[in-house]
């Protein structure tokens, strides 16, 4: 199995004042992708464009000022197709600041760490794979 | 047309006779899959033959592990930025 990707920040904030960022568009649009159309609540869309490259889900739990939870994925990739993954953002006080915790499941499997470098700019060139 | 390519080296046309599309279309498909690093493309004669790379499975993690830390960190200068900017 595949292990979860998990990254923590820490935010000189309260968690009332990030969730905001998760769920509003306007918001999203800022740190997330250059694109950003969602419905916050469950079964609601996730849609974010990265670059050129089109992320694609729906919210599976809305908890104001403390989780989300989404799926992702990539519409005609064939290795993380529309909604297969999880990413799951978790918000903790610590005094006067935010924990955030991502953790993004169900990824395909990786059978190469090392191939890490010159993939960066991956997300670029599978957008332009024509879709079938 | 990965899955076709995953098992067994395949002729460029004859996978093209699996898609809706011309040869062409399915050449210059097959040309963006290899420049991606997803196949391995080999020539015999003038017919070219893919094979889907061993290792390809592993590019979309790769790129997760780059991403997600990026997008957090420009959270929380964003985060940051505008409470500054409010207090």
């Amino acid at each position: 199995m595949t292990p979860d990707l998990v990254v923590t920040t820490t935010i000189e904030a309260s968690p009332h004042e990030v969730f905001p960022y998760l769920v509003q568009p306007d918001l999203l649009v800022r740190w997330l992708g250059s694109w950003v159309e969602v419905d916050p609540q469950p079964g609601g869309v996730f849609a974010v464009d990265m670059g050129e490259t089109s992320v694609r889900g729906s919210y599976l739990e809305v908890e104001p000022s403390h989780r989300v939870v989404f799926t992702w994925g990539i519409p005609g990739n064939e290795q993380l197709p529309a909604g297969s993954s999880t990413v799951e953002i978790v918000l903790r006080p610590e005094g006067d600041t935010t924990i955030v915790e991502l953790t993004h499941r169900d990824l395909p499997a990786d059978r190469h760490d090392d191939h890490r470098k010159g993939w960066t700019n991956l997300l670029g060139i599978l957008s332009s794979i024509p879709q079938e | 047309m990965l899955r076709l390519v995953r098992s067994e080296e395949l002729p460029a046309g004859q996978i093209a006779t699996h898609f809706p599309i011309t040869q062409q279309a399915v050449s210059q498909h097959l040309q963006v899959l290899h420049r991606a690093g997803l196949v391995a493309e080999r020539r015999e004669g003038t017919r070219r033959l893919y094979l889907l790379r061993p290792d390809a499975l592993g590019p979309v993690r790769a790129v997760l592990d780059d991403l997600w830390p990026d997008a957090l960190d420009r959270l929380k200068d964003v985060v940051e930025h505008d409470k500054r900017r409010r207090s």
